[in-house]
């Protein structure tokens, strides 16, 4: 039987149509029908110029709209060969990370949800909605930021920010602990995720899947650790990868586990900037004018999602030639066929929960 | 045999566990309620300790809005905008002399002398993406977002709201009639011959 | 105030004996239809009021000038009454029209058939059955058939899928929930549910009351099975796969909406209430009060067994908004390979305990 979990369902994280071939409940084969959001990311690209570009790229993947902004201030600099000052990094690390931990609750949240377990998720939402805060309190904006410029960034920090993130972080961290007991530890959830949908780490890495995907697997590869860009080599943070303690390696718990550490992780890291923390000006290593030279650049970075890459060709002119975003997760939804063939139907939405896809960045 | 009756152990252990903690959030929501009911309540603007000098104008997204009596036609904030929802026509007038007849000063508030009447200054705010890329660079401050630091030039709008879309094109110049469009663009011409 | 005393009192009236039998029956009947959209009311609000307060949110509220939906959101549930009712009513084109629009009235009818046979209070019955609690577990079976129209006659997938998932767990949640129930009438004696209520009276040690559920170690575990498969046959998470939010839309009440989906959602609260009432009744000591020897008169009666009613209907809502759901073939597990034999052996417990202990 031929079943549409259709562009309109709960619980696609997005418009995404996913045409099944099932026989009874057990599933055969599926296809997933993309470009119901796509917007032409890549075609404005070429049109704006280098600065304007970076309201594009928030929306690409809106709920992680600081690592995306990162990962094209990175690659632009890495093209005009521009340093930027020591506070420009430090706040921009301690943007981002804040945002892999906003972006990671939702996504627990939301897989919460996918599963059946309705309150975990208005407590994970309730927490990020205190993040979205602290970004409103420094840029104005609650979700898509144009804050990360090349050289620099669009605010400064405003003075009591750091008072205002360690209290957070005193509060947060506790919290984890909730819900791991709520959801986490539950026998149920267990049940439901453990063995089901392994992706066994050498198809994960032939498909290309990044990002905690492929640590759930066991692979250990982190753009942050292993082509460190920014400061990310001054930091001391571990990279969680998946022991199958609760199941096999690689299944859709071993994910879930890897993104809860994560959180753990991230608010190590800010609290290691925010210590150090220099003073100083953030304009001034803002060029006047981006005219990068002809050439082209691909770097890639970590986004909350996995190995996000930005591919810049210029000619000169004050807007880009192309502008690709390589998205990652595109690959992880790419490898949803294979690993979800022989399972049940409520098993495939389980396995789509748990690669973590945001349509935005899919269909740009 | 024995994992038969730990799973049954785990189960009940683990299920009673949750149940606890949404009991007791139960019992706390006087204390732990996050829910803002809207028109009553509404969530303040938080004040912003900015503490520093440069653009601090800048640091809220609401409904734009345009001084045109600072505006000096400079074009600025139409090329930075991204998604092209700015529109500005201007006339070539005499510079740093009034116009009374359309009520156009020379002078900005500022002093900058002005060259150029506006005759148009529309805002599609429908198309806006609040990207705050178009107060940056205008020597005048005089596009800004509403509210906030802003608040002593315009209180703050953020609910501003239409029935029909064609109510959120903005238009900030002063209207000009016909006739009065033909006396600029001939004074202009004359002051060119 | 049974429907024999109602029909003795007709007779005297009137000749026809027949027609003094259906007045009779037609007059029960209203109290107890009242009492269904009371109690559909009344627990929808708390159920939203509930889940509000467990996620950190408070619910419907009314505030401000006009108070629209009263204070506390009170006026929530008839504004959404009235909104259901005045809704367009839709029928899909392919759709099997007779089925489609009789689904619904059946499931309805197997959830007002339980109702009739509960003890509210010694004398407020509106049947006493002598197989009352045979009687119940038979009606509450006629759901199942009601189920699987709507999902046949909608004629879209999912709702195949949702109601094919539902037959199945409903047929098999009845096992475990017949086999605990065993336990009280082996315990009693009897199947009539008066009677299980009088054998409940007095207490033990002087300050438990003699209920059922404290009798002895395995009718305490038979009141846990009996009661999580009842929440299993009313279709609630944890074993809601049928109606699954995120999965099936809405599964099989996916194609139906305004009047019909209102009586889908008037008859699964019926199913709570007539469950927790053969619980209460079964296991809790229906209408007797839990300090024994005060408050025992029959207007206290009816407090108490509502009062236990609605404390089983406020832990099925707990259940609800604090677990995930169980995929189709954990629930075929956990029902046949570990309800069936818990259950199997607390009937062989309470055997021999009533052998050696009396």
């Amino acid at each position: 039987m031929v079943l549409n979990i259709g562009p309109q369902h709960p619980s696609t994280h997005g418009v995404l149509r996913l045409e099944v071939m099932t026989d009874g409940e057990i599933v055969s084969k599926i296809t997933p029908h993309l470009g119901y959001l796509h917007r032409c990311f890549e075609k404005h690209a070429e049109n704006v110029t280098y600065e304007q570009v970076i309201p594009f790229t928030d929306r690409c993947d809106y709920l992680a709209s600081m690592n995306s902004n990162f990962g094209y201030v990175v690659a632009m600099e890495d093209l005009m060969e521009i340093e930027v000052s020591e506070r420009v990094q430090y706040i921009r690390v301690i943007m981002a990370e804040l945002n892999r931990i906003a972006s990671h609750l939702l996504a627990l949240g939301v897989y919460g949800l996918d599963i059946g377990a309705f309150t975990p998720f208005l407590y994970m939402l309730r927490d990020r909605e205190r993040i979205l805060d602290m970004f409103e309190y420094t840029c104005g904006a609650r979700l898509l930021y144009n804050y990360m410029w090349i050289g620099g960034v669009s605010h400064d920090l405003p003075k009591d920010f750091e008072k205002i993130c360690f209290e957070f972080l005193d509060y947060f961290e506790p919290q984890i602990e909730e819900y791991n007991n709520l959801l986490t530890y539950n026998k149920i959830f267990i049940e439901r995720t453990a063995d089901v949908g392994v992706i066994p780490a050498d198809i994960a890495i032939s498909y290309g899947v990044s990002g905690p995907n492929l640590r759930g697997s066991g692979v250990n590869w982190d753009v942050r650790k292993d082509e460190p860009y920014s400061i990310y080599d001054r930091f001391e943070f571990d990279i969680p990868t998946g022991t199958g303690e609760f199941g096999t390696l690689g299944d859709c718990f071993d994910r879930y586990w890897v993104r809860m550490l994560e959180i753990s992780q991230s608010a190590k890291i800010i609290r290691q900037a925010l210590k150090d923390l220099p003073g100083g000006d953030v304009f001034e290593t803002m060029p006047k004018k981006i005219r990068p030279p002809k050439g082209s650049i691909y770097r890639r970075t970590e986004s909350p999602r996995g190995d996000l890459g930005y591919y810049i060709m210029s000619d000169g002119t004050p807007s880009p030639s192309r502008v690709k975003m390589r998205s990652p997760a595109f690959t992880a939804l790419s490898c949803l066929d294979e690993v979800s063939s022989g399972w049940m139907i409520s098993d495939v939405l389980a396995i789509l929960g748990s690669l973590d896809i945001v349509l935005g960045e899919i269909d740009r | 045999m024995s994992r038969y009756f730990t799973n049954i152990y785990d189960t009940v252990n683990t299920l009673w566990t949750g149940m606890r903690i949404t009991f007791r959030h139960m019992m706390n929501i006087r204390r732990d309620n996050v829910t803002l009911q809207y028109p009553e309540e509404r969530w303040p603007r938080p004040e912003r300790n900015i503490g520093f000098n440069h653009g601090d104008y800048n640091v809220i997204r609401s409904r734009l809005h345009v001084d045109i009596d600072d505006c000096i036609g400079c074009y600025r904030c139409e090329r930075a905008c991204p998604v092209d929802c700015i529109k500005i026509d201007t006339i070539k007038s005499d510079r740093g002399e009034d116009i009374p007849s359309v009520s156009h000063t020379g002078v900005t508030s500022n002093g900058t002398k002005k060259g150029f009447v506006v005759s148009r200054f529309t805002i599609d705010m429908s198309e806006c993406c609040y990207c705050n890329l178009c107060t940056y660079p205008c020597p005048e401050e005089c596009i800004f977002m509403v509210g906030g630091p802003n608040s002593s030039k315009h209180p703050i709008d953020y609910e501003f709201s239409e029935v029909d879309r064609k109510d959120l094109i903005y238009e900030f110049a002063k209207k000009l009639t016909p006739k009065q469009r033909e006396g600029l663009t001939k004074t202009d011409e004359k002051a060119e011959a | 105030m049974t429907v024999d005393f109602l029909i003795d009192l007709f007779s005297k009236f009137i000749d026809v004996p027949v027609v003094a039998f259906l007045l009779a029956v037609t007059i029960a009947g209203i109290p107890l239809f009242v009492l269904m959209a009371l109690n559909a009311t009344v627990a929808v609000y708390v159920e939203r009021k509930v889940s509000a307060f467990m996620m950190d949110r408070i619910g419907p509220m009314g505030q401000g000038p006009g108070l629209h939906a009263g204070k506390w959101g009170v006026l929530q549930t008839i504004a959404d009454a009235l909104k259901l009712l005045i809704k367009e009513d839709t029928v899909p084109a392919s759709a099997d029209k007779l089925l489609f629009k009789m689904a619904p009235f059946i499931i309805f009818i197997g959830a007002f058939l339980g109702i009739a046979a509960l003890p509210f209070s010694s004398v407020i019955q509106v049947v006493d059955f002598n197989v009352g609690v045979f009687y119940i577990i038979a009606v509450a079976s006629v759901g199942v058939i009601g189920i699987v129209m709507a999902g046949w006659a909608s004629n879209n997938k999912w709702s195949l899928y949702g109601a094919m998932r539902s037959a199945a767990q409903i047929i098999s949640y009845e096992i475990p929930a017949g086999l605990s129930i065993i336990v009280p009438i082996m315990m009693a004696g009897t199947m009539n549910l008066q009677s299980l209520i009088e054998f409940q009276t007095g207490s033990v040690w002087g300050i438990l009351p003699n209920w059922i559920i404290f009798n002895n170690p395995f009718s305490f575990l038979a009141f846990f099975i009996f009661f999580i498969s009842a929440v299993a046959e009313t279709n609630r998470t944890p074993f809601d796969i049928p109606e699954a939010e995120s999965e099936l839309v809405a599964g099989w009440m996916t194609e139906y909406s305004g009047f019909r989906w209102a009586v889908f959602f008037l008859s699964e609260y019926a199913n709570m209430f007539v469950v927790s009432g053969l619980a209460a009744t079964a296991f809790l000591g229906g209408w007797q009060s839990p300090i024994p020897g005060l408050f025992n008169s029959p207007l206290w009666g009816l407090f108490w067994f509502l009062g236990k009613i609605i404390f089983l209907i406020f832990v099925m809502m707990w259940f609800r908004w604090t677990f995930p759901r169980l995929r189709v073939d954990q629930l075929m597990h956990v029902c046949w390979k570990v309800f069936i034999p818990i259950a199997m052996l607390n009937i062989f417990g309470v055997g021999i305990w009533k052998l050696i202990i009396g």
